[in-house]
């Protein structure tokens, strides 16, 4: 209820553990997680199902009490007050709408449990329907209203409260395909103008890059790479990280020579410089990562050459599955030359946009 | 860039233990919840517990020892204790296959006089004691006008197919409605997979039916069962010579003034009844497949085949016209001087209840139950409430005690209460003194003629229905609602207020409509506890039919019938038939 707070949110060596749903046992479902989120970011907790996602956002809302560690909100130690006092609202997968109450009651649903005068509700909740594009919808059910609408609905309830921290679970998923595009940059734009702290899961990487300042990819109940999405799609630390953010092509290389930050490797019969997540030594085995795009068909016979398997034509590319040896590559063209579509069968030489190439530890 | 790889494994016995002792402490942090939470469970403690417990070990006294053994070692009362368990099972095994046939028909098979046959297998919910079984004496019993009217034949149905008859009579819709449920939430698509696969109908029934049903057909042969071997009012009446446990109790106390002999008698009734208890709750709802929250696919194929469709048909017709004949005697003997003797039309009967001497009775009963009704229906959904959807060291313990209201037999739930509240409860504190704590609620002097402890049996016997019915419907409820509620910054109490209840509202009024009814029509649980001065219908009804006087116990039946009817509708008025919310709970939102 507080507009004018900050909202820094931080998370200190935060576990939860269950127990086991069946029988003995224990889940780490959260395994000492350290956050710190500035005001206004926006955050985004991103994994494959099942590594923590949702029980860290539970952590922070305070539906689950952590089982070490502290959150603090402006510096205070919230780890144990109780989830309707501390300034922070949720957004839920369901949107879990009030189905007995019309949109506008839902709406002030919030303001009416801080008291709020009836008059200030009615002004407030007017204009954050008329901000959400939902005036004069506030006398309809949630049941009569679309996906997004309700969507529009759920995010209004909370928006209208000012929390310190915004929190979505998966609050897309339920949408079709094209809504999901729209209400996703409806959210940055909202959030960016409202300034307000946020953390967002969700398991849809590109969702991820679209929405955030800042992603953390989480694996087993830990973080396993923290950063904004340029540096996890260019950078990743790991072939986790790698494998979940886009698609990846790992090739095997020989550091050659260590110059700082620049690591020479031999790769594809070329000498090239590469970005490492760790210091490799001269003579190391290592794997290179590299980006569908970042691989480049070339009618060459003096380069390595591959075999394509499969051509997909799909309008704005065209992806290919090649063969190098023992390897299955994937290659997208993005180039709208003909004289670039290749054919099934067709036998060519393969390169690479030096750039993009990635250093991790081999194997 | 920030790396953590921090894998140290550190199984933690001691943040287990510290864990649960926090999550325990997080309902202090509330205080609503937490005066709910300590209301609960003293009410709990000192309605329920305490009498079973009293009752228990007044029968381990020295004199209950010494008579437990010499009723264990006697042929009289191991007679007795076969006979309460014969008549369970047969009762058990007859309104299980009752309650499956109509179930059957209502669900799967095209006939018509669907509605009049559900209307009819809901009845006996709402119908006071004795009506069934004094009504089947009339029709079949040595005068009876079908058995010797129709017949010719001086039947003797005192005894142990008497009491079959009327307590599968009363006791069936318990099964009818649990397979009910069951059938219509069985998938379809299981049907026409079987269906594909070659299966034939009956084939579909044997393979697929009745296996997925098990659950369903076992939960009710035990619930019949417990019902059937704690029913008190329909052994007093039909029983004859054939003597089990609960007329036992019945006796020792109202003939013999012996509570150690019926405590002692209780504690062997308790036994069985427990022991179903217990396996029904964590045996069978473990091994359910049927999903009852899950929602079928498509809509159940119906038999349409002549063959299955008339004959079955014809048994349900025949249960449900048999059922009406008897509620037809009930009303035809209240109109009447006395039936089948005199058919005189009177309305001297009606008289006596609403004018005369009943009246009392009357007033009495239904205010009782209207205090009892809607605490029952707030406890039961606030119990409801705290089980399914707060953590706290205890919650199985506080449903499993719940339950126990209405899964001890009443007979021995009044006799604890006779044991526990016959005198003050005091306790002696430092520099204060004594302090009294409950005045005497039962027996002579006791407080409000002993109408306080009426009223507590009335919501002791009530609660159950109410938690389970608010269980099942929360369970329904995505809990998301409730913490968006509360992550907008509203309390658990405010939740509770604003979301929970509305939502649960068709939930609400179904306990205070079964409340309203079971207080009106229990008798074996107040037996016991009613004084000169607070007068019950169901135990007015009871002198009337040992009397003789049947038109004035069928005129009690017939108005309390009323007075239920006339309470449901006020009811469901006054709540609301609906949360105003089905579209989007079936949308699954
Ligand atoms: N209340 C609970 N009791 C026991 N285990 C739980 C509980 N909640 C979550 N878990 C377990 O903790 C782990 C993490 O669950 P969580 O819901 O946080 O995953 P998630 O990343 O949100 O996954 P998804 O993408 O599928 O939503 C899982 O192994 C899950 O089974
Ligand atoms: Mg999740």
């Amino acid at each position: 209820m507080n507009g004018n707070q900050a909202g820094t949110l931080v998370l200190e060596d935060v576990s939860k553990i269950f127990p086991q749903r069946e029988g003995q046992g224990e889940v780490r479902a959260v395994d000492r997680v350290s956050l710190t989120i500035p005001p206004g970011e926006f955050l985004t907790l991103l994994g494959p199902s099942g590594c923590g996602k949702t029980t860290t956002l539970r952590l922070i809302s305070g539906f689950e009490m952590p089982s070490s560690g502290r959150i603090l909100l402006d510096d205070k130690d919230i780890s144990h007050r109780p989830p309707n006092k501390r300034d922070m609202a949720m957004v839920f997968q369901s949107y879990a709408l009030f189905p007995h109450m019309t949109v506008f009651n839902n709406v002030a649903y919030g303001l009416r449990a801080h008291h709020v005068s009836r008059g200030e509700i009615r002004q407030r909740v007017e204009r954050v329907l008329d901000l959400m594009g939902l005036k004069g919808l506030g006398e309809r059910r949630p049941h009569e209203m679309s996906g997004g609408q309700q969507q529009r609905v759920a995010l209004a309830r909370s928006l209208v409260v000012e929390p310190r921290v915004l929190l979505f679970d998966e609050p897309l998923s339920n949408l079709d395909a094209k809504l999901r595009v729209q209400m996703r940059s409806e959210i940055r734009n909202l959030q960016r103008r409202l300034h307000i702290t946020s953390v967002y899961v969700t398991h849809d990487q590109v969702e991820a890059m679209a929405l955030s300042d800042r992603i953390v990819v989480m694996n087993e109940g830990q973080i396993e790479q923290m950063g904004a999405p340029e540096e996890i799609y260019r950078r990743p630390i790991s072939r986790f990280v790698a494998d979940f953010i886009g698609r990846a092509n790992f090739l095997p290389a020989t550091v050659c020579a260590v110059e700082g930050e620049q690591i020479a490797i031999d790769l594809l019969g070329q000498r090239t410089t590469a970005t490492a997540s760790f210091t490799p030594r001269l003579g190391d085995s290592v794997a290179v990562v590299l980006r569908p795009e970042g691989l480049q068909l070339r009618p060459d016979p003096d380069l390595p050459q591959v075999t394509v398997e499969q051509a997909m034509y799909l309008g704005t590319s065209i992806e290919y599955f090649v063969r190098l040896g023992d390897e299955r590559l994937i290659v997208v063209e993005t180039d709208p030359r003909t004289e670039r579509i290749f054919h099934e069968g067709q036998s060519l030489g393969l390169t690479f946009i030096p750039e993009t190439a990635h250093i991790l530890p081999a194997g | 860039m920030k790396v953590q790889r921090l894998s140290q494994i550190a199984p933690s016995i001691r943040l287990t233990r510290n864990r649960h002792i926090a999550e325990f402490w997080r309902i202090f942090q509330d205080p609503l919840l937490f005066v709910g939470l300590v209301l609960v469970v003293l009410f709990v403690g000192i309605t329920i517990i305490a009498p079973i417990v009293a009752m228990v070990q007044e029968s381990r006294t020295e004199q209950g020892q010494e008579l437990f053994e010499n009723y264990l070692g006697s042929p009289v009362y191991r007679t007795i204790i076969q006979n309460t368990m014969e008549m369970g099972l047969l009762v058990a095994a007859a309104g299980t296959a009752l309650g499956f046939l109509l179930a059957y028909v209502q669900v799967k098979v095209d006939v018509p006089f669907k509605r009049l046959m559900h209307i009819i297998a809901l009845v006996p919910v709402i119908a006071p004691p004795f009506a069934v079984a004094t009504a089947t004496l009339l029709l079949f019993g040595r005068n009876g006008m079908i058995s010797r009217g129709i017949f010719g034949v001086r039947y003797d149905i005192y005894g142990l197919d008497g009491l079959t008859l009327v307590l599968t009579l009363s006791y069936f819709t318990v099964a009818y409605m649990n397979l009910r449920g069951m059938m219509m939430a069985l998938d379809p698509a299981l049907d026409e997979a079987a269906t594909n696969l070659g299966a034939s109908r009956w084939r579909i029934f044997r393979s697929v039916t009745v296996p997925m049903l098990i659950p369903g057909i076992a939960g009710s042969f035990l619930l019949l069962f417990v019902e059937a071997i704690a029913d008190l009012g329909n052994p007093l009446v039909m029983g004859g010579n054939y003597e089990v446990l609960s007329t036992r109790i019945y006796v020792s106390i109202v003939g013999l003034y012996n509570t150690t002999a019926a405590a002692v008698l209780s504690v062997i009734l308790l036994v069985p009844s427990l022991l179903v208890f217990v396996v029904q709750r964590y045996w069978i709802s473990r091994t359910s497949v049927v999903s009852v929250t899950g929602k079928p696919s498509g809509t159940p194929h119906m038999h349409r085949h002549p063959l299955i469709r008339w004959p079955l048909f014809a048994v349900a017709m025949f249960v449900t016209l048999f059922v009406i004949m008897i509620y037809g005697t009930i009303f035809a003997g209240s109109f009447t001087k006395i039936l089948n003797v005199n058919n005189e039309l009177t309305l001297e009967h009606f008289d006596f209840v609403i004018n005369g001497y009943g009246s009392e009775a009357m007033k009495d009963t239904t205010q009782l139950s209207i205090i009892a009704t809607p605490i029952a229906g707030v406890l039961g959904m606030l119990i409801a409430f705290l089980v399914a959807r707060k953590k706290f060291l205890g919650r199985n313990a506080l449903d499993f005690a719940t339950m126990l209201g209405i899964a001890v037999p009443g007979t021995i739930l009044g006799i604890g209460y006779l044991l526990v509240f016959n005198e003050p409860s005091e306790i002696t504190l430092p520099l204060i003194g004594t302090v009294t704590v409950l005045p005497k609620l039962t027996g002579g002097r006791a407080l409000l003629g002993g109408a306080a402890a009426i009223v507590l049996v009335y919501i002791v016997r009530s609660v159950p229905a109410a938690l389970r019915s608010g269980v099942a419907a929360l369970s329904q409820i995505d809990p998301s609602l409730e913490e968006a509620s509360i992550s907008l910054g509203e309390d658990n109490f405010g939740t509770f207020r604003r979301v929970t209840l509305p939502l649960i509202r068709p939930a609400f009024l179904s306990g205070l409509i079964y409340a309203f009814a079971r207080s009106m029509t229990t008798i074996s649980a107040i037996i016991f506890l009613t004084t000169p001065r607070t007068k019950i219908m169901t135990q007015q009804i009871l002198n009337e039919v040992e009397n003789g006087r049947y038109g004035n116990a069928f005129a009690y039946c017939v108005i309390l019938i009323l007075i239920v009817l006339v309470a449901i509708g006020i009811l469901a008025v006054a709540v609301g038939t609906s949360s105003g919310a089905e579209k989007t709970m079936e949308g699954g939102a």
